[in-house]
């Protein structure tokens, strides 16, 4: 049996082969990582093309492991979506203690005489209307920062898995052809990259094109790469970076984790000093 | 990272569910939730036990034994810390430590080595305030020393003045105010306030003995003294002294600080404009005098 189906499937192959959209040759874009790693091999992804609906690979290019392949620590990441969410979140629920409740000061009834059970105010905790006993109070800060390596290595490890998971897209830039909604809309659903995306580029001032695009459209966003964070990765769920943004996104990380003088990162956040 | 472990979790998420905000968690008890016990009998105590000083927190002052005479009180002492809060005190930085800064790069060993290229490795801290004056060379990794340098610091053993005189290299003990000091914690930071670089001062009374011994190298030692006491250091140890005039570094290994001095180069009275990249010199007949002397 085997002897009739091999055949048959190298026909096949060929036939798919001369529909694929693939060139028949990838030149292999050479990219020189700044810091080579030493005891790891590098990461590769393609390099997409952006200004046509079909996808064409422009080659090969080479990523950082340190930063493209960590250790991908979903509780680091868990951490800063937890942080990120708290930070800047202040509780305004409040409640009254039952000195802050109006009135209250006169004694309800007689100690003794009238089979009652006996009280001192209508606004204490067992009264309705009375006060609460540790209830919350406004305004409430949750600030906190996040230890500087958490914050480091909740990137690392978000970048990694989104590279893993294939939700992670490397573009040549973010020149589109037209500024119509639907070319980005039918690119996006062409190339299977999910609902929302969110493109990445290395600096804040973006073509007039993907801007005017996106505008209308809420779950494709863009940013700059100062802008990146995990939970945004974590929101969209495919994230494309330019070749810019990788080489921009590359050398902070590193710097971040190779730092010798992180003290100072640290400090500025220190709460409760004297 | 690059391990196994990080091969096999990455290869695993290519077949589990996109990583997205509502599938994270936190590793399992991680987080303690410290919470006040409610409920019939979860908030009776809130483990604060049953009546008396525990459950109120009215605690007897420490050392207070109830009408006893106290244990701290009931036999003498001898006062070992009295007057510390007035005491100089030299956080140690040993000679394996310099080596290690030297051959990781964080030192320039090719220039006179001070408390600023210490300091600016960023691995020694010195808090002036808290009346730490400066360093202390200790001679963990005398026997395996063997850079040339010229180093000042504060304070120095017999042992590691020897150590560093085999190697080829010069050492001096100076003072430095507190003043002096926090000027040279954080150099950027001071220049960038654009006041004149201050006169160091001299060392008090109770110092200024050791900073003049010439065996101890102090920076306000006779040099013909120094020169004597580094051939007898060399007898006692039992080396032969290298020449330090036929050295090729010589100019280097001669630099030696002004008394009044500060940094290497700058002296007292200038400003340093670090944006203009320029250096302004009091031209004032006053100032002179008082930066002069």
């Amino acid at each position: 049996m085997m002897s009739e189906t091999v055949p048959k499937l190298r026909t096949c192959l060929l036939a798919i082969r001369k529909f694929s959209t693939a060139p028949p040759k990838v030149p292999v874009e050479s990219r020189q990582l700044a810091f080579p790693p030493k005891y790891q091999k590098p990461r590769q992804a393609w390099l997409e093309n952006f200004d046509t609906i079909e996808e064409k690979k422009l080659g090969i290019i080479d990523l950082h492991p340190e930063i493209f392949a960590a250790n991908p620590r979903i509780d680091i990441i868990q951490e800063n979506v937890r942080w990120q969410s708290l930070y800047r979140y202040v509780s305004y629920a409040h409640t009254k203690s039952r000195f802050e409740v109006r009135g209250g000061g006169r004694k309800p009834w007689p100690q003794k005489g009238l089979g009652r059970a006996r009280h001192g105010s209508i606004r204490s905790p067992l009264f309705r209307g009375g006060g609460v006993i540790h209830g919350p109070k406004s305004p409430t800060p949750h600030f906190y920062m996040l230890p500087y390596y958490s914050r480091v290595h909740g990137l690392t490890s978000t970048l990694s898995v989104k590279l893993a998971q294939d939700d992670l897209h490397i573009i040549m830039n973010l020149e589109i052809p037209t500024d119509e909604p639907n070319f980005i809309e039918e690119l996006v659903r062409s190339r299977n990259w999910g609902p929302s995306v969110l493109f990445v580029d290395d600096v804040d001032i973006m073509p007039r094109n993907i801007t005017a695009a996106t505008d209308k459209i809420k779950h494709f966003n863009l940013m700059p790469v100062y802008g990146l964070n995990v939970y945004s990765m974590l929101k969209h769920d495919t994230l494309v970076l330019t070749r810019a943004a990788v080489d921009l996104l590359e050398l902070k990380l590193l710097t971040s984790l190779h730092k010798n003088d992180v003290k100072p990162c640290a400090e500025k956040f220190k709460l409760n000093q004297v | 990272m690059g391990s196994n472990t990080t091969e096999k979790a990455l290869s695993m998420l290519r077949f589990l569910p996109r990583v997205c905000l509502s599938n994270i968690r936190p590793h399992p008890n991680s987080r303690i939730r410290d919470k006040r016990g409610r409920g019939q009998h979860g908030g009776d105590k809130h483990g604060c036990g049953n009546k008396g000083s525990g459950q109120r927190q009215n605690y007897m002052r420490l050392g207070y034994e109830t009408g006893n005479n106290p244990f701290y009180l009931r036999f003498p002492h001898e006062p070992y810390y009295q007057r510390h809060h007035l005491r100089r005190e030299y956080p140690p930085v040993s000679l394996l430590q310099l080596l290690k800064f030297i051959e990781l790069n964080r030192i320039d060993h090719t220039k006179p080595i001070d408390l600023v290229s210490v300091v600016n490795t960023g691995l020694y801290k010195l808090l002036p305030d808290q009346r730490q004056y400066g360093i202390q060379l200790t001679d963990e990794g005398a026997d395996v020393f063997n850079l040339k340098i010229n180093i000042e610091v504060q304070y120095a053993t017999e042992v590691v003045i020897a150590a560093i005189e085999k190697a080829g290299g010069v050492i001096t003990t100076a003072y430095y105010d507190q003043h002096s000091l926090q000027c040279m914690l954080n150099t950027k930071k001071f220049f960038e306030r654009g006041v004149p670089i201050p006169k160091r001062m001299m060392p008090p009374p109770d110092a200024i003995e050791y900073y003049s011994d010439p065996a101890k190298r102090g920076y306000l030692a006779d040099p013909d003294k120094i020169s004597e006491e580094r051939l007898v250091l060399a007898q006692k140890y039992g080396y032969s002294l290298p020449e330090i005039e036929k050295d090729p570094s010589y100019d280097m290994l001669t630099e030696r600080k002004d008394p009044r001095q500060i940094f290497y180069g700058l002296h007292p009275g200038w400003v340093v404009n670090l944006r203009d990249k320029a250096i302004l010199k009091p031209q004032d007949e006053e100032l002179l005098k008082y930066y002069a002397n």
